[in-house]
């Protein structure tokens, strides 16, 4: 990931961010994707294999505990025999016990060397899991880079067909003031409108001249109340 | 969520008051031109590849800007970079660009809260930096 990242920095400071001169060109892509895919197929394949593994490692733990069950089981049936003084039968029994025994622990030191494949097998998945993100991080890094460069070249030859030039950031500017003025005259405006309509301006104009039709209406009831007082 | 569907969405759609004027533009990569109302100065640019639909405004350009501030500036977009709303200043070839990058799984409603956001705070930034202007 770093040096693809450094690939691209550098090569953006040397300016070389034309088309055509995309920064980490169509080959160096293929050979990341192909990169991506035997990634994707070492995994897959390692999983395969730690599966069969983890299958096997189980099969042998039941035929080892088996071994040791029946170890134990002869051993009760040597001892009985013992205990009714039958020494040829306990001696069978015991050569029984020794077979058990010794499968018993081949079949152990099997599993041990199994388990030891197992473990190597797991970090070897875990290894190729991590390269696959790296290998994914990388490409889509690549292409986004890729991408960009073209998306802004193709807006920049379409709006330089368009008009004379791109427009400048000081035009831009110009145009935003210009809007914004006119979308503040149009609140002003229909902000009067509004007191227009409502009267209000006018109530505002006559309160100004000392003619408050609120007053009014309170000094004439106040005077009618005055002309016939309380009986 | 492809071009086509983007489009479509946005002819006939209103978010937060307002309105998209969808343009694409022509080539090989599939790019719209977003003009959102009451923003109209700062066009929005899309463009959907497979893992981002990827939103950006052209601010200015290296040379409009004024050499001897170039630091400050460049410092200072770094800075106001992090607290910006679903935005990101960046630079591609000369320009300078405010972005936005969606998942490509985003609904309409996230590409339009997007796009009038990123049409905003491109508007709010050339303000902001205008005295760095040459």
């Amino acid at each position: 990931m770093r040096t693809v990242l450094k690939k691209i920095l550098t090569a953006m400071r040397g300016g070389v961010n034309e088309l055509g001169e995309a920064v980490v060109d169509g080959q160096g892509n293929r050979i990341l994707e192909q990169e991506l895919r035997d990634s994707e197929h070492e995994l897959k394949q390692a999983k395969q294999e730690l599966a069969a593994l983890m299958a096997e490692s189980a099969s042998l733990a039941r035929q080892i505990r088996s071994e040791q069950d029946s170890a134990s089981k002869r051993e009760q049936d040597a001892r009985k025999a013992i205990a009714a003084g039958q020494e040829d039968l306990a001696r069978e029994v015991a050569e029984r016990i020794v077979g058990h025994e010794r499968r018993g622990a081949e079949l152990t030191q099997t599993r041990e060397l199994l388990q030891q494949r197992i473990a190597g097998l797991k970090e070897r998945v875990q290894r190729a899991e991590k390269q696959l993100a790296d290998y994914r991080r990388e490409l889509q890094v690549v292409k986004t880079n890729e991408r960009v460069l073209r998306t802004t070249a193709q807006i920049d030859t379409n709006i330089n067909s368009q008009q004379s030039s791109l427009s400048t950031a000081k035009e831009t500017l110009e145009r935003i003031r210009e809007r914004q003025a006119r979308e503040e005259d149009r609140q002003t405006a229909s902000a009067t409108l509004e007191k227009e309509l409502t009267g209000a301006d006018l109530d505002e104009k006559l309160k100004a001249a000392g003619i408050d039709g609120e007053q009014d209406a309170v000094n004439s009831v106040l005077a009618r109340l005055k002309d016939s007082p309380a009986q | 969520m492809d071009i086509q569907t983007l489009t479509l969405a946005l002819g006939d759609s209103t978010h937060a008051g307002r309105t998209f004027d969808v343009m694409p533009i022509a080539g090989e990569e599939p790019v719209l031109q977003v003009t959102v109302s009451g923003a109209e100065e700062t066009p929005v640019y899309v463009t959907v590849t497979d893992t981002q639909i990827l939103c950006l405004v052209y601010l200015f350009d290296e040379q409009e800007l004024n050499p001897e501030r170039l630091n400050e500036l460049h410092e200072n977009m770094l800075r106001i970079s992090v607290p910006m709303p679903l935005s990101a200043l960046g630079k591609t070839g000369d320009h300078y660009v405010v972005y936005g990058a969606l998942s490509p799984t985003s609904g309409t409603a996230e590409i339009m809260q997007e796009l009038v956001t990123l049409a905003e705070n491109a508007i709010d930034l050339l303000q902001t930096f205008e005295d760095y202007l040459a």
